[in-house]
């Protein structure tokens, strides 16, 4: 590009229609590999949850939502390598990653409460020389209760819906959008639900949310680059 | 009575930097090289007239040991960004009557 060139009035307009453009193209160069990589996990590890309770199979003791914390390693390796690549910063990009930091953020603390609350409330409990107990009415038998978190994946689900949502919204990306719209659905249903459909409902968030979304991106992606 | 375009802004390359800034948070300097098909002497030229005018901040730091340059407009390029595509359209209307 020269700076000689005297430019009208005209071709100074279509020159900065012409630069904001090629700005807002380099951008949103998401590839979706991220959200292909969580909707796959999440996706899988909720509907292999679902038929291993509803089939009642016997996999041992092996515990499939272990997946998703493996799956961390190449997340944290795509985000370093997305950062170096990374040659043009938005104020939305920095609040998109806020946002999905503080999620991921968030979902280790749900975890954490799901573990610990449960042992915490029974010890609690015998501080004060408490138990709970659950009595069948039927046979009138008494057993000791050990607290846990009622219906764990309406949480998930639910916080799945932030970032997805707001990330749709912020974005104008109506997959996401839908994919956050259809987390509280699937979280309000969750609510009424025996746990293997919970299981079923949180795949189906995953896929819904991220998955499709990612999809769709990558597709995008791809007829960007052949252009 | 015209407003009178701002000449350091009314020129190809810096009006194109300029357009690529407006948009987004800060560029590196290989970025807007690319977009703007420029050479890096040229450009390296006009960024800094940009940055004595006081329209866009530049910080030089190293990434992975290679220098990297990076640009950001400033609240003053925006006002004055502005102004001179107002006066384009204020040319541009009167053009049509």
């Amino acid at each position: 590009m020269s700076i000689e060139k005297k430019l009208t009035e005209k071709e100074s307009l279509q020159l900065i229609t012409e630069m904001i453009q090629k700005a807002k193209a380099s951008h949103f160069h998401e590839n979706g590999t991220s959200a292909i990589l969580w909707g796959s996990v999440i996706g899988f590890c909720g509907l292999f949850s679902f038929f291993k309770m509803y089939y009642q199979l016997n996999v041992g003791g092996f515990d499939v939502w272990l997946l998703a914390l493996f799956a961390l390693v190449p997340q944290i390796f795509l985000a370093i390598k997305d950062a170096r690549k990374n040659v043009v910063k938005t104020d939305i990009q920095l609040a998109m990653n806020a946002i999905w930091t503080v999620y991921g953020f968030s979902i280790f603390a749900l975890i954490f409460y799901f573990n610990v609350v449960p042992h915490a409330t029974t010890q609690l409990l015998a501080n004060d020389n408490e138990q709970l107990l659950v009595k069948n009415l039927t046979t009138d038998v008494v057993n000791n209760w050990k607290p846990y978190i009622f219906s764990q994946s309406s949480l998930l689900i639910l916080l799945y819906a932030i970032p997805t949502l707001s990330t749709g919204i912020a974005r104008k990306f109506k997959p996401m959008l839908i994919g956050g719209l259809l987390c509280y659905v699937f979280f309000v249903i969750s609510c009424f639900t025996a746990t293997k459909y919970d299981m079923l409902l949180n795949g189906l968030a995953g896929i819904f949310s991220w998955l499709i979304p990612g999809l769709i991106l990558r597709n995008r992606f791809n007829q960007a680059k052949e252009l | 009575m015209f407003k009178e375009l701002d000449p350091i802004l009314h020129s190809q390359l810096r009006l194109a930097v300029m357009s690529l800034l407006i948009g987004v948070k800060e560029a590196e300097f290989t970025f807007i090289k690319d977009k703007t098909n420029s050479t890096a002497g040229n450009l390296s030229v006009q960024v800094q007239k940009l940055k004595d005018a006081g329209y866009i901040n530049v910080s030089k730091q190293f990434k992975d040991n290679y220098p990297l340059t990076t640009c950001s407009i400033t609240k003053q390029g925006i006002i004055a960004f502005e102004d001179y595509v107002n006066a384009l359209q204020e040319y541009l209307q009167m053009a049509k009557k």
